[in-house]
């Protein structure tokens, strides 16, 4: 006997687009980012995005252990995005399985790009995504949090990457699925660019969307990462203007 | 080709990918030019607009060798003919042992090194990825004997030292400390009690805190000062 039944909602959105958590067909759940809370890592970021709540870590550029993992014209990058025991609403079993697998590798795909690996022939850059909450959508806000935490550890960069996921509930394209929503839904897609160039850097879909659902889909996805972005912006900046009011208030 | 622009304020933090100046600019340190001739931040720091160049100067970031640059290494291994030395950077330093002619010329004392010496030691060559090679031989390079060390992030190295070495000067001359920055961010000191080192210390953590703001040697000099007085 399982401890916790999982319900499916009667209605997952209502005719006139109210959702589950009450929320407008293109409204996003409230995101907060905060930027260096880990004092070991090079750099870090947590990120609070509905029910999620995500830490990055970024290590390097740091020596290549083991040695034969070197590649001699370009620094290395390692992903690993782990969900705590604790995380969901059933103990999840530590350890990697076949979707946190899955998700390292989209995530790691999805930053590479960004980052100058040229500039660092030789090195390692480690990311590590924790999940200690989730909540819908955690590969989205794992790669929101990573951009922040390689930009926090001072590694060279094209931009940061921004993402977020879009999806198909009954007729309507929905921003940022909520938990019923990924459950039952019909589509869900997260997407990640490469700002502010806005190149596509991680696309997937799960469940069918008609040609115009998706260009309507690809479009509320590209609106919302341009506020994720500036988030991310706000969020690095933020502790230096901390800084810089109370020096000059003392001052 | 298109008008110049400048698209930020001097000394303003910017992020990754952040436009910094379209047109008829030089690409200084930490910026890259897209493909469609915006010059765009290459890391998270201050723009630095000079004359006709354009650069960055980080806020963060491992230390990276340059040819030439005074480093304060640990020995992590001795195997050989080579010591090799951790200077805090995704590269080793190796430092060959002389041997056969070469030892006429050299002082061989200074090569007696044992595994956790500090020294110190400048990078002779370094080919960008795999091979880093130091030196101590030289005036005043190799081990340091007696006083502390202290680490401060490598990005923060320059305001450690200041224009014309202003900030290290005042540094010194309040805590009446032997103080040798390495560019790597660790710092050698000898101070003539546990009071100057503490004030020390606590006035790096101010500068790697407050970098970005300008009049920092002044509020360094008055912290030192006022931490000093009793």
């Amino acid at each position: 006997m399982p401890l916790y039944v999982e319900k499916k909602p009667e209605v997952l959105i209502t005719e006139d687009g109210v959702r589950t958590d009450g929320r407008k067909p293109h409204e996003m759940r409230p995101v907060r980012m905060t930027v260096g809370i880990l004092d070991k890592a090079d750099g870090s970021a947590f990120i609070e995005w509905g029910g999620n709540k995500i830490l990055a870590a970024v290590f390097g550029p740091r020596e290549v252990h083991p040695k034969h993992l070197v590649l001699p014209d370009k620094a290395l990058v390692r992903t690993r995005y782990n969900m705590a025991p604790f995380s969901t609403p059933e103990r999840k079993r530590p350890g990697p399985d076949r979707r946190s697998v899955e998700l390292s590798k989209v995530i790691r795909e999805a930053l590479k790009p960004a980052i100058f690996v040229e500039n660092y022939p030789g090195s390692v850059i480690d990311i590590f995504i924790e999940v200690l909450r989730s909540d819908a959508g955690t590969r989205v806000a794992g790669v929101n949090a990573a951009s922040l935490a390689l930009a926090n550890a001072g590694i060279a960069m094209r931009g940061l990457v921004a993402a977020c996921a879009v999806g198909r509930v009954g007729n309507f394209v929905v921003c940022d699925p909520n938990h019923d929503e990924d459950m039952w839904g019909d589509a869900d897609m997260p997407m990640a660019m490469l700002m502010e160039a806005e190149e596509i850097t991680l696309l997937q879909t799960d469940g069918p969307m008609t040609d115009e659902q998706f260009r309507e889909a690809l479009k509320l996805g590209r609106n919302a990462i341009r506020f994720l972005y500036e988030m991310q912006k706000e969020a690095l900046k933020r502790p230096y203007r901390v800084v810089e009011r109370s020096v000059r208030g003392v001052v | 080709m298109s008008e110049s622009v400048i698209l930020v304020k001097n000394r303003e933090v910017v992020v990754p990918g952040q436009p910094l100046a379209k047109g008829r600019f030089k690409l200084g340190k930490d910026v890259y030019r897209d493909d469609s001739g915006v010059i765009r931040a290459k890391k998270l720091g201050l723009a630095d607009i000079k004359e006709d160049t354009v650069s960055v100067v980080p806020l963060s970031g491992v230390y990276i060798p340059k040819e030439g640059d005074i480093v304060i290494g640990i020995v992590s291994r001795i195997s050989g003919s080579t010591i090799i030395v951790d200077i805090r950077s995704p590269y080793q330093g190796v430092i060959p042992i002389p041997r056969g002619r070469a030892t006429e010329r050299v002082d061989m004392r200074k090569y007696n090194l044992k595994l956790g010496d500090v020294i110190l030691a400048k990078v002779k060559a370094f080919d960008g990825s795999s091979s880093l090679l130091l030196t101590i031989d030289m005036e005043g390079l190799g081990k340091l004997e007696g006083g502390y060390i202290l680490e401060v992030e490598p990005a923060k190295v320059p305001r450690v030292i200041g224009k014309r070495q202003s900030m290290l000067t005042i540094l010194k001359e309040k805590t009446k400390s032997d103080i040798i920055v390495g560019n790597n961010g660790r710092i050698w000191v000898r101070s003539p009690s546990l009071k100057e080192l503490l004030a020390l210390e606590k006035a790096l953590r101010k500068i790697e805190a407050e970098s970005h703001v300008s009049g920092l040697s002044d509020r360094v000099s008055s912290f030192l000062t006022q931490e000093l007085s009793d």
